[in-house]
């Protein structure tokens, strides 16, 4: 016991205080060996949650399904950034670099939103 | 080189975010000891009963996990659960015995002890008074046993002590003087000598 000042016990109380310390040390000094206890309470566990062999492909598809939902939703917008992108593009004069930048651009962004996707839970 | 081991918050998180069975193995490993031998003292030796609790307690913490708020150290919140399992299981055996006959049992058995000289060597009369102190620890109430199991073999304040038994800080002083004063009666003989 920690917060207990040592004038506030009484002197007649002190042999009982000393044993109950004595024996608190004993205690946090011992060491009981594991011996299967860990063991048995992870086996004890529940099993964990296994989540279904399709969930991930449906997952993707709802993916690709969202993204055509919001094209269509808002076709204006679409649009508007499809002619923008385009202005852009046609405005830079185009090379072969360039065109292999974007293509690993977009490949990337593709793997990135896959791997995200697909990630392990 | 080694990587450091993970503190207890780490493990948790880990447990609570993916299900990580082998974090909470290693969070079981760091606590065994002490939740089993806090157990133990609390069921007066009784070691099958103490395990059987202490499985309890970490099933209970494995199960509530993402409720532990980390305002308290881990070990006083696995203390208080356990200690819940105890007063619980304590409670549903009186109730199926109609009275703590081991309590009076125990109470006998000090009685006659009471006046025995304690002698020999340091080393004997340190023993003899562990289990005098075991036997008189029997004679307690469950509440006064678990106020002095938290405070002294557990090294917790008072307050920490009223979080884990969930009473007030005065309630704990009270279970604390009136176990002295059982205590006192009971070993008598070693204020004596």
């Amino acid at each position: 016991m920690n917060d207990q000042p040592r004038s506030a016990i009484n002197a007649e109380d002190d042999w009982l205080e000393a044993a109950l310390r004595a024996e608190g040390e004993a205690h946090r000094d011992s060491y009981l060996d594991d011996g299967g206890f860990t063991a048995r309470i992870m086996s004890a566990l529940p099993a964990p949650v296994a989540l279904p062999a399709w969930r991930r492909p449906v997952l993707l598809v709802l993916w690709a399904l969202a993204g055509l939902g919001l094209a269509f939703a808002l076709p204006s917008v679409v649009l508007d950034v499809t002619y923008d992108v385009m202005r852009l593009v046609l405005g830079q004069s185009v090379s072969f670099s360039g065109i292999g930048a974007a293509l690993v651009a977009i490949a990337v962004a593709t793997w990135a939103a896959a791997a995200f996707v697909l990630r392990d839970d | 080189m080694a990587e450091p081991p993970l503190s207890d918050a780490e493990l948790i998180a880990r447990v609570v975010v993916r299900d990580d069975r082998h974090a909470f193995s290693e969070l079981v490993r760091r606590y065994q000891s002490a939740v089993r031998t806090t157990l133990r003292r609390l069921t007066s030796g009784n070691h099958a009963l103490a395990d059987d609790l202490a499985q309890e307690t970490f099933m209970l913490a494995y199960r509530n996990l993402a409720s532990f708020r980390q305002e308290a150290k881990f070990s006083t919140w696995l203390y208080r659960i356990a200690t819940n399992a105890y007063l619980a299981d304590a409670r549903k055996r009186k109730e199926e015995l109609l009275g703590d006959r081991d309590g009076q049992l125990a109470d006998d058995e000090g009685a006659d002890r009471e006046d025995d000289a304690p002698g020999g060597s340091d080393l004997e009369r340190s023993a003899s008074l562990s289990m005098d102190m075991a036997r008189a620890m029997a004679v307690l109430s469950d509440a006064e046993r678990a106020a002095i199991v938290q405070c002294y073999h557990n090294d917790l304040s008072h307050e920490e002590a009223a979080q884990v038994l969930n009473c007030p800080v005065g309630t704990v002083k009270t279970h604390i003087l009136r176990a002295k004063q059982k205590l006192k009666s009971r070993l008598a003989a070693w204020a004596r000598d």
